[in-house]
């Protein structure tokens, strides 16, 4: 092991993106490409009774129009990652506000948005239900999603409760929110004869295959379908599942017999594309006088639509962050005429929000400090699993320097603001999906790792390189990775936080799987002066193989494959399980109240995320993720309008998003132990969705804590403080 | 008191960037020759609102390209030139993305018509390097990590250029503010405010 | 957007002639604006004018005026010495504006023109008065959580969402257009139209005529001047209330006050009531209280735009307590 694992070192494909040379989806030159244009529904709910396309097919470079009458024919995908359970223009049914209703193809971009107003449509119309306040009473509990329950029982929390000696009971809301990656989500389907190239913008490559199949299955093959996705101007899950462009960009350049390209406008990613469901979630905690949980009624209330039921937004936190034996939770629904929702980045902030802010509700109750009471429900994890959660607990609090907090709501002033201290757990769960990999060695000595993982700014390309240069005993700038290409082998969607505990593991396989391999030839072959050696006393070591304890006996990557004349390849696999990676944030906020201004003044996070693989790409995750929390906490918010289920704010200057000057410093720090439940990716965990998920709590408990405020309704804008 | 309408800094802005787009040009004379055309004639008006050649100057090469009115010059960039370093984000100013320089100064170029920057010299993120040699911008970018997607980052780096090129890199505060016009959904913000301090000091050299 | 032509003008009366003589057609310099109007469906044209050539972008100052030409850039108004000395509520609320690109980009004139930020204005999908008259105003009975509660009709409670024109309201600036017929002077106060019920006609400006100079004379007010900006994030982002005011103190007595509200009304909202209710008394915390009462006296507040009429008055409060050192 040379140690590139665990440092911090560059990105790989730093000078890529910061000289514009990394191709994005809808960078890529493709010949005689055509421009897509969606028309989007202007009603929310009933049915295409008109629709005339004859001024947009009069306009110049105008190469097609496709509707519901001659679109071509699609098999709806059976289930998530397809998460709509239609697909727009094969029918005359609206379902939800800006759904497409039609398919404009041109010759140039502007042609095709052009086109694109001359279709008209004319509509029978029903009322639409746009907000959960106005269908509470038809909430339901929706079956299993993804072989998840929506209602799980633990003791008899009813009971409990009844007899807790303290008890909060609040409610806590959230509305519906957008991924908005800089990047728009994009397309450009290419057919040659019955096979399917697709440049996309896919947190997954080989889901995205699979549903497309799925789509085309009357047209063609899986294994004729190529989807590629080097690069990715961000997905934050908005890219997780496919959506309905990429099989109505791919339906269009089959129609139109030439590559089509479509890249969705900022608005339609507002309704293509998914979305944080509104949520509303009713806590009821009972505890002892001594702060000790004894019951969690969780009941929530989330956005469904009418043609699905999925509830992405899980009280996870509830079920399995602390020591409390009766919890029961519930996750309802109630079905809107909205577009679906899906996952967004760190999905169980929402129901974490509510938990963890009634817990601070809770330490003011009981008189505890916030983090004794959590300290005091601290629940270890089952072996072989690790959890260093009280050491998180520790390090973020002396760094912040909690100890001098004065708990009284109200009382520390800096000029004429006023100064609030409030913390969080921060906990997220982690996936682990089969994946695979190959690695070549070339007669340069060069490694090449092909896995159908993706970059999605988390750094895939630089840790992979890091294992592989580490497995190999290689140097860095030896080692290349491809990835983001369904040719590779097959490998975890990039979300759920899934991409490191998946595929370093068969990464790091088959780099250990190449180096024996080379080994095995080196020894065995009688050029090399290695020859004879037992496999087991070689060592490897920037790109040398040497005997180990005499240095001077050596051979290399370079000469033992240019000696076998021909490439080494071998291939890596190996399941790892799921879990939850956690931390502790805390969060300094300054408060004009007569303004009715927040800003968060200063953030500290302690995390256990297993063992760090990169502690830059690391810390890139913590100040994105607690930014992302600042983002939920003050400032984002779709608004849908009551009367006609349409999206009011659908543009980054109406639905804010945190700029540079909303964002302290976040100083983060990490346990970096290795946990033996996460062996195959080398003791490292899931961890990006981890960071920010008690922000949002941190945050409302500071505002408390600097004005005796208590704030359950994000975002918390001027008008709820003042 | 009459005060000549292009403030003083533009001068040497205009200076700074001229010189690095002539490097570059420099380096790459050979494309230069395929590529560049004499200086043609500004087109000042188009009737109708069809297609129309005009040369735009773009990092150091003069390129003829035929565009509509009604093509911003995002487009023309990206669609017509090739040149698709710089991203479109938003598509109508909201999010930096398409931040290129013209004559030194930093703009949306989602915002302004191919045809309105004939006089122009126009910077994008391919222009920036010389060679094999990043700009210090450019490297302070990879040093702090100060991206993550890069959806964002040639925006942002073309922002900062100019942010230093305007005397705004004077304190963390101020690189805060001076660089909000370019999002970041990843939010590498403390990272790229720490490499435009950074290469601030570099330039200042 | 739909394909225009597009004529670069010589000169002011160039312009003039041409945009007089091209039907639908308008004149674009910063375009920053008008490309997002046109790609909104809010606007569409046959025709632009490219006005940029024009010798129009002089900033001077003389004994007792300021005279920004209307090319002159946000940025160049902003950084230009003597508006930072003389006038510091225009700096402060053209770097409260937009972002650093779109500073150097879009122009004095258009910035006075720029159009309402309302959602439902900005989304061809939707209803609205303003953009096609008489379809109905969706923002009375839906979200307004940004809208008027000043100035408002049944028919528009948008906002206009210019920082640099409720600075420009508080300093009785002029606005200087040229027209087929010649040219004019118009107070910035009368230049934007309430809603009533004709809330497309946003300006008093006719078919061809051009802002070619903005005007703001020199007091001693204006040198003790302040813009406080109230938004949903530290920066690149409209207003939700703000306030420009200008303050001359002859002791602890109020001696000129001059004060104009954004995100409040329908167009950059000057009451001279609320000033008198302060000029020739003691500038104190209870004093101001009762000017902001003035201001609000006739607010019209929705469902969700409520809390405006509070925080303007304390907004009020705060910016005069720092330009008057009031505790």
């Amino acid at each position: 092991m040379t140690g590139l694992v665990g440092r911090g070192v560059e990105r790989v494909d730093g000078r890529a993106k910061v000289t514009g040379a990394a191709r994005y989806a809808a960078d890529n030159a493709v010949n005689g490409v055509l421009h897509g244009a969606l028309v989007m529904s202007t009603v929310a709910r009933g049915e295409i009774t008109e629709l005339d396309t004859s001024a947009a097919l009069a306009s110049p470079g105008v190469v097609a129009v496709y509707t519901h009458e001659n679109m071509l024919p699609l098999t709806v995908p059976p289930d998530f990652p397809y998460p709509k359970r239609f697909i727009p223009l094969q029918d005359t049914r609206i379902h939800h506000n800006g759904q497409p209703v039609a398919y404009v193809v041109a010759e140039t971009l502007e042609q095709a948005q052009e086109a694109a107003t001359l279709v008209r449509v004319r509509y029978r119309v029903a009322p639409p239900t746009a907000l959960l306040a106005d269908a509470l009473d038809e909430a339901f509990l929706p079956r299993d999603f993804r072989g998840r329950p929506n209602e799980t029982v633990r003791g008899d929390a009813a009971a409990a409760l009844e007899r807790a000696e303290v008890r909060v009971e609040q409610e806590y809301t959230s509305p519906m929110q957008h991924h908005n990656p800089i990047e728009p989500h994009t397309t450009t389907a290419v057919w040659d004869g019955d096979s399917l190239t697709l440049y996309e913008s896919a947190q997954g490559v080989v889901l995205t295959r699979m549903v497309v199949a799925q789509a085309f299955a009357k047209y063609v093959l899986e294994q004729d379908i190529r989807v590629v996705s080097p690069y990715l101007g961000g997905g934050f899950g908005a890219k997780g599942p496919t959506w309905s462009h990429t099989l109505l960009t791919a339906a269009a350049a089959r129609l139109a017999r030439g590559p089509v390209k479509l890249v969705l406008t900022r608005a339609q990613m507002y309704t293509m594309n998914g979305h944080r469901a509104e949520y509303r979630r009713g806590l009821r905690l009972g505890a002892t006088r001594q702060g000790r949980l004894t019951a969690i009624v969780d009941t929530s209330t989330a956005q469904l639509t009418r043609t699905e039921e999925s509830i992405y937004n899980t009280s996870n936190s509830t079920l399995h962050l602390y020591a409390c034996p009766n919890v029961h939770v519930r996750q309802l629904g109630v079905r809107l005429d909205l577009p679906t929702s899906s996952y967004m980045r760190s999905p169980e902030t929402t129901a974490h929000f509510g938990l963890e802010t009634a817990l601070d509700e809770l330490s003011y109750e009981v008189g505890l400090d916030p983090v004794e009471l959590r300290v005091r429900n601290h629940l270890p994890a089952g072996p072989p699993a690790s959890k260093y959660l009280l050491e998180c607990y520790r390090m973020g609090a002396k760094a912040f320097g909690w100890a001098r907090r004065d708990p009284r709501p109200g009382v520390t002033r800096v000029g004429d603001e006023y100064v609030g201290w409030g913390m969080a757990t921060e906990t997220h769960t982690y996936n682990a999906i089969p994946s695979f990999a190959e690695l070549t060695i070339d007669e340069a000595g060069r490694a090449t790792l092909r896995v159908a993982s993706q970059e999605i700014g988390t750094g895939t390309y630089t840790v992979l390189t890091q294992v592989v240069a580490d497995g190999l005993g290689m140097p860095l700038d030896h080692v290349t990775t491809l990835l983001g290409d369904t040719a590779f082998p097959a490998a975890a969607i990039s979300a759920g936080s899934s991409t490191m505990p998946s595929v370093v593991g068969p990464v790091s396989t088959a780099a250990r799987n190449a180096r024996d391999a080379v080994v095995a030839i080196a020894v065995a072959d009688p050029r090399s002066p290695l020859h004879g050696v037992p496999a087991a006393d070689v060592v490897a070591e920037h790109g040398q193989l040497f005997v180990r304890g005499d240095r001077r006996r050596r051979d290399s990557y370079r000469d033992v494959v240019r000696r076998h004349g021909q490439a080494v390849v071998v291939n890596g696999s190996g399941p790892n399980t799921p879990g939850h990676s956690f931390g502790a944030v805390f969060v300094e906020v300054r408060v004009r109240p007569r303004l009715g201004a927040v800003r968060v003044s200063r953030v500290v996070a302690a995390y256990d995320p297993g063992r760090v693989l990169n502690h830059r790409t690391a810390h890139g995750q913590v100040i994105g993720g607690v930014t992302w929390g600042i983002g939920f906490a003050l400032m984002e918010h779709t608004v849908v309008d009551r009367n006609t289920a349409r999206v009011v704010n659908p543009t980054l200057s109406t639905y804010l998003v945190p700029v540079c000057a909303d964002t302290p410093s976040v100083e983060s720090y990490f346990v970096d132990r290795p946990d033996p439940a996460s062996k195959p990716a080398l003791g490292a965990r899931g961890f990006g969705e981890t960071p920010g998920t008690g922000v949002p709590a941190a945050i409302s408990n500071a505002i408390f804590h600097a004005t005796g405020r208590r704030l359950r309704d994000v975002p918390f804008t001027q008008d709820k403080l003042l | 008191m009459t005060h000549d309408p292009v403030p003083e800094r533009s001068a040497h802005t205009r200076r700074t960037v001229l010189k690095s787009t002539a490097v570059a040009a420099a380096g790459t004379v050979a494309a230069a020759n395929l590529t560049s055309v004499a200086a043609a004639e500004p087109v000042r008006t188009v009737a109708g609102g069809g297609p129309v050649e005009i040369t735009l100057s773009v990092n150091g090469q003069r390129r003829r390209v035929v565009v509509e009115p009604r093509v911003t010059l995002l487009d023309a960039l990206r669609e017509r030139l090739g040149l698709t370093g710089t991203k479109k984000g938003c598509d109508r100013g909201e999010c930096g993305a398409c931040t290129v320089l013209v004559d030194g100064e930093r703009i949306k170029s989602c915002l302004t018509l191919a045809v309105m920057r004939q006089d122009t010299e126009i910077t994008t993120v391919e222009g920036l390097a010389r060679g094999e040699r990043l700009h210090p911008v450019q490297a302070a970018f990879i040093r702090h990590d100060a991206f993550q997607c890069g959806g964002c980052t040639p925006g942002q780096i073309m922002s900062a250029v100019a942010c230093i090129d305007e005397g705004h890199a004077g304190s963390e505060a101020e690189i805060r503010e001076w660089m909000s016009g370019n999002l970041c959904r990843c939010a590498a913000y403390q990272n790229i405010v720490a490499a435009v301090a950074d290469a601030a000091k570099e330039v200042r050299r | 957007m739909r394909a225009f032509g597009y004529t670069v003008a010589e000169s002011p009366a160039d312009a003039v002639r041409i945009a007089a003589g091209t039907p639908n057609s308008a004149f674009v310099a910063g375009g920053t604006d008008l490309l997002n109007l046109m790609r909104d469906g809010a606007q569409s044209h046959d025709h632009l004018v490219d006005l940029n050539h024009l010798d129009l972008a002089r900033i001077d100052m003389d004994a007792t005026t300021l005279r920004i030409g209307a090319l002159a850039r946000m940025r160049q108004v902003a950084e230009h010495p003597e508006v930072r000395r003389e006038f510091p509520v225009l700096s402060q609320a053209l770097l409260a504006s937009a972002s650093p690109q779109v500073r150097v980009m879009a122009a004095i004139g258009g910035n006075l023109l720029q159009r309402t930020r309302c959602g439902y204005f900005r989304d061809a999908g939707s209803a609205c008065n303003k953009r096609v008259p008489g379809s109905g105003c969706p923002a009375i009975s839906g979200h307004n959580r940004g809208h008027a509660i000043l100035g408002g009709s049944e028919h528009c409670i948008a906002t206009h969402p210019s920082d640099l024109a409720v600075a420009l309201t508080a300093l009785d600036a002029t606005v200087h257009l040229l027209g087929p017929d010649g040219g004019r002077a118009v107070p910035v106060a009368d230049f934007h139209l309430l809603p009533g019920s004709t809330p497309q006609r946003e300006t008093v400006l006719r078919q061809g005529e051009l802002i070619t100079r903005v005007d703001v004379p020199r007091t001693r007010a204006a040198t003790r001047s302040r813009y406080l900006k109230l938004r949903d994030r530290a920066s690149f982002e409209f207003a939700v209330v703000s306030v420009a005011a200008a303050l001359r103190l002859d002791g602890r007595t109020v001696g000129d006050v001059r004060l104009a509200f954004g995100g409040v009304g329908t167009r950059p909202w000057r009451d001279t009531g609320v000033e008198a209710a302060l000029r020739g008394r003691e500038l104190t915390e209870a004093a101001v209280s009762a000017a902001g009462r003035v201001l609000v006296r006739d607010a019209v507040p929705r469902d969700g735009n409520g809390f405006k009429v509070e925080l303007v008055q304390r907004a009020l409060v705060s910016v005069l307590g720092e330009l008057g050192g009031v505790r």
